[in-house]
């Protein structure tokens, strides 16, 4: 009978675990094609934001130049987005609109990750008086409609693309700061920190060593997400006249500024209304794969 | 049960306080002249320091917040400096116009996300799904803003079937003031023509609000209520006959509904804090426009004002969802 | 008219690979007052063919290749979804493995069962003790009674309170009890219980086999007990099917299969079973054993 006894032999392994774990997570990701729409239109957002200045065919009007001769033409070969009341070129206001709102909404996630992680961070590390305090404070600003909130500071602190960076960015924060708080409890827990605590380490050694290189990947899926959402922030104080002032041309702003003209020039508020829809959407798309592929237990 | 409730309910004074503390150093803190810029530009020295004498802005600090701190609780919350006009008046008179906005908004969202993503969730990759799925995706991309201009284009401009803007019209007399939700007033007092105006001028800003919640609730739903089908006792429930009507209705229902329901609550906040920009695109007279006006003059109390009612609100919504958790998800106890 | 009568039953089912063959043309007879134990590994297509009799696996994936399921005579691949429904609950009751994930959460365990008993009722209006064309509310009420009756029947102390419960507050012998209440609440003929004290410690395990033989020597129905178990095989079954990837390999009287085993497989099986006088390191698996030649 000795047949019947159970071998078990040891799988061998060509490749490292986490290679495998990176060339599945790719698969995955490649298997979502909205996912890969949503990188696409990503990837030419970005290209184009940098290269506009060069690519637009009106730089001029983009400087503030007009050509009253030439307002409210509909969409043509001439001009594709049309013309507005100071006639100028809306595609090329439009394409050059896409540089504020990307680089404004990546500069406030990166912001919030900065100051939400140390906050978030701190706060769960050391707990007791210190996560009462800061948490008390960071659920007290999560009660606050950011929207508000937002407009309140960017009004206060007058208009500029940094003011409207910072005065975003004061409600963009807490979020991260829960959420760093919550995957720092979890990982305090864990076998190799209580094991670097048991052989003396320090805790900023801890802190940046062991936990916070291990909680990358959920806030990777949160800033991607978020992306979309920023962008819409920085759209929505440009719409309701506080942010970014013209010459400068801004999403929000062109399409607050086209509403004055709306039933009979529609086009001057469609182009702007797009880009934001259409980059929204991107961010949102990629976000949604990344998180299938870092964090599929979120899944919803 | 109760004591929980009591409890619940005692943790939101200090929350309220706190939030009025940090609100009014904030905007104190903040750069900005309000009483100079209410007093126009030709305003001589004397002038602003006698309004700001007026306003208390001559006081220190903390004897300010302890002027506005006992006036809070008396519904005296402070004055403009640009109309002169009390605060809580002001609110009283924009916070119902809002709340009929939201409210409608909330339950377009609800009454249709939820049996949508019951029903994309039971005919999963059918056409149904497919297509609900794509517009919830557009759904949440979609600035309120620019729905709202697409809406007036579409209805008001081209089809006429709807009014531009505004939440009644201006040569008509709204119906009589009980609540100050015109389409509850309107059935109230029997004005049935009442009613058809007041609806037909919240019809496209409740739905250019609604979009988003309506997307992720349905989202939400069907990702919920997909799990719970593979539940095993759903398998026992039809493997003992019940009809998948029934299972579907009665039993995933209710399970399906815990998740989505946080979901709505988040949402009240969103909403309310949203107002702003659906607001400015119908010009409806609600706490969104009021705060805009207020904002942009930097005039601080109606600010803080309005800050304060969304946030109340918001506390008492996320306190009714704990307590309707319990009834969806027996486990939860109150302790 | 066997009670029922499965014969050359083929399952295949469809996966990210392509259609595999499941079961392999099972064919097994059932009569009033038998209890067949069905046992193989995990795996084997046991719970599949549980399963096919009340027609719950869904197509696709699943597709039936060959054979027929016959209840009393009736084909039940061949019913359509409302007949099949009018039959389940009814005629033919299930329990399943786990008792903490088939109960629903969020109702108390006297709403699923009165809804069962409500069923069944409307099926067969005898069942609650009514006579044909009984209006809703006295079925209403009648279920309720029922509902009462059963789980003191199975065993419950205080049912009339304990049907306000919800399945948190009860343990995992009371929540199976409840399970086998709903089960048998419509008075089936047929019973198919897929490992149903798998998940129930030692001694439950005792009392709920006790419960069910004693219901099925009451009430003279047929039952298909899937098991992985043995023990159980030998405690109450009549019958023993012995399955291995998708084919009965062996079948009969409990007590002729198991004390002459003519099947290599089966002698593996009952060889792997840990008894009283067996040593340290001498637990057998059944790994490695060759199917082609013991085929």
């Amino acid at each position: 009978m000795s047949d019947l006894t159970q071998t078990t032999a040891v799988p061998k392994r060509d490749r490292s675990a986490r290679a495998e774990n990176w060339a599945r997570a790719f698969y995955r990701f490649r298997q979502s094609w909205l996912s890969l729409i949503g990188l696409a239109i990503v990837v030419t957002l970005i290209v184009l934001a940098v290269i506009a200045p060069w690519i637009v065919p009106h730089p001029d009007h983009v400087a503030g130049t007009t050509n009253t001769g030439f307002r409210f033409q509909p969409p043509s070969a001439a001009a594709w987005f049309g013309t507005n009341e100071l006639g100028q070129d809306v595609f090329s206001l439009v394409l050059v609109g896409a540089r504020v709102s990307l680089f404004s909404a990546m500069v406030v996630i990166a912001l919030a990750i900065v100051i939400g992680t140390l906050v978030g961070a701190i706060a769960g590390y050391f707990g007791g008086w210190i996560d009462e305090i800061l948490m008390r404070f960071t659920d007290l600003l999560l009660t606050i409609p950011s929207l508000i909130l937002a407009m309140a500071v960017a009004a206060a602190l007058g208009t500029g693309v940094w003011n409207m960076i910072i005065a975003i960015t004061v409600t963009w924060w807490p979020a991260y700061a829960r959420l760093v708080r919550g995957e720092v409890l979890v990982k305090k827990q864990e076998q190799f920190v209580v094991a670097s605590v048991a052989l003396g380490a320090g805790w900023p050694r801890i802190l940046g060593l062991h936990i916070l290189p291990n909680i990358v990947s959920p806030l990777v899926v949160k800033a991607s997400l978020d992306m979309g959402f920023a962008i819409l922030t920085v759209a929505s104080l440009g719409f309701v006249g506080i942010g970014v002032k013209p010459p400068t041309p801004e999403w929000g702003t062109l399409l607050s500024g086209a509403r004055a003209y709306m039933p009979d020039y529609w086009w001057t508020a469609v182009a702007p209304g797009t880009a934001i829809f259409l980059a929204v959407l991107a961010f949102n798309l990629l976000g949604d794969g990344l998180r299938d592929v870092l964090d599929p237990k979120a899944r919803r | 049960m109760l004591f929980y409730f009591i409890r619940r309910v005692a943790m939101l004074v200090p929350m309220l306080l706190g939030l009025s503390l940090l609100l009014f150093v904030v905007a104190r803190l903040l750069p900005g002249d309000p009483v100079g810029l209410a007093a126009g530009p030709n305003a001589t020295p004397e002038l602003i320091e006698r309004l700001r004498a007026e306003f208390g802005l001559d006081q220190s600090l903390p004897m300010q917040y302890w002027t506005y701190l006992t006036g809070l609780v008396q519904g005296d919350w402070g004055q403009s400096v640009f109309t002169r006009r009390p605060v809580f008046e002001d609110l009283m008179t924009y916070l119902p116009a809002t709340l009929e906005l939201v409210i409608a908004a909330l339950v377009i969202a609800i009454v249709l996300g939820i049996p949508l993503g019951l029903l994309t969730a039971v005919y999963r990759n059918g056409v149904l799904d497919y297509v609900t799925r794509t517009v919830a995706l557009g759904g949440i991309a979609m600035p309120r803003f620019f729905l709202g201009l697409l809406l007036q284009l579409g209805f008001a401009a081209w089809l006429g079937w709807l009014p531009l803007a505004g939440r009644f019209p201006l040569i008509g007399f709204p119906p009589e003031h009980v609540t100050g939700f015109y389409t509850v007033d309107a059935v109230l007092s029997g004005d049935w023509e009442g009613l058809r105006l007041a609806l037909a001028h919240l019809a496209m800003p409740a739905f250019a609000m609604s979009l988003s919640p309506l997307a992720t609730i349905m989202r939400m739903m069907r990702a919920s209520t997909i799990e719970v089908l593979q539940q095993d006792y759903v398998l026992t429930e039809r493997a003992l006959g019940l009809s998948s009507r029934l299972i579907l209705f009665k039993y995933v229902l209710k399970n399906a509904m815990t998740s989505t329901l946080t979901i709505i609550g988040l949402y009240v906040s969103w909403l309310l804090g949203g107002t702003v920009l659906v607001e400015t695109v119908f010009d409806w007279p609600g706490l969104g426009l009021y705060a805009t006006q207020a904002i942009l003059t930097q005039d601080f109390m109606p600010v803080i004002g309005v800050t304060m009612v969304i946030a109340m609100i918001y506390l008492v919504t996320m306190l009714l969802v704990d307590l309707l958790y319990g009834v969806f998800n027996p486990k939860v106890r109150y302790s | 008219m066997a009670l029922l009568d499965i014969e050359n039953l083929g399952l295949a089912m469809t996966s990210f690979e392509g259609e595999t063959q499941i079961l392999h043309g099972i064919d097994l007879t059932i009569e009033r007052g038998e209890i067949w134990g069905m046992v193989g590994e995990t795996g084997s297509g046991k719970s599949l063919t549980g399963l096919s009799v009340s027609r719950l696996i869904p197509s696709p994936p699943g597709r039936y290749t060959s054979g027929a399921i016959r209840f009393e005579g009736q084909d039940l691949l061949q019913a359509d979804e409302p007949a099949m429904r009018r039959l389940r609950g009814r005629r033919i009751g299930m329990i399943f493995q786990d008792p903490t994930t088939n109960l629903n959460p969020a109702f108390r365990v006297g709403t699923q069962l009165v809804d069962v008993a409500l069923h069944a009722g409307r099926a067969d209006p005898s069942v609650l003790g009514l006579a044909p064309g009984a209006s809703a509310r006295a079925l209403k009420a009648a279920a309720k009674a029922r509902a009462v009756e059963m789980l003191d029947h199975v065993g419950i102390t205080n049912p009339a309170e304990r049907i306000r419960s919800y399945p948190h507050e009860l343990s995992g012998g009371m929540k199976q009890r409840v399970l086998i209440a709903m089960a048998m609440i419509g008075k089936p003929d047929l019973l198919i219980a897929d490992e149903p004290t798998t998940a129930l410690d030692v001694s439950v395990q005792a009392q709920i086999l006790r419960l069910m033989h004693a219901l099925v020597h009451e009430r003279d129905i047929g039952v298909l007990l899937i098991t992985h178990n043995l023990g159980v095989v030998a405690q109450i079954c009549t019958h023993v099917a012995v399955m291995f990837r998708g084919r009965i390999l062996e079948k009969g009287p409990v007590r002729a299969v198991l004390k002459h085993p003519s099947h290599a497989y089966t002698k593996a099986l009952l060889d792997a079973v840990p008894r009283a006088h067996t040593k340290r390191g001498e637990l057998r698996g059944l790994g490695g054993i060759d199917m082609e030649a013991a085929e």
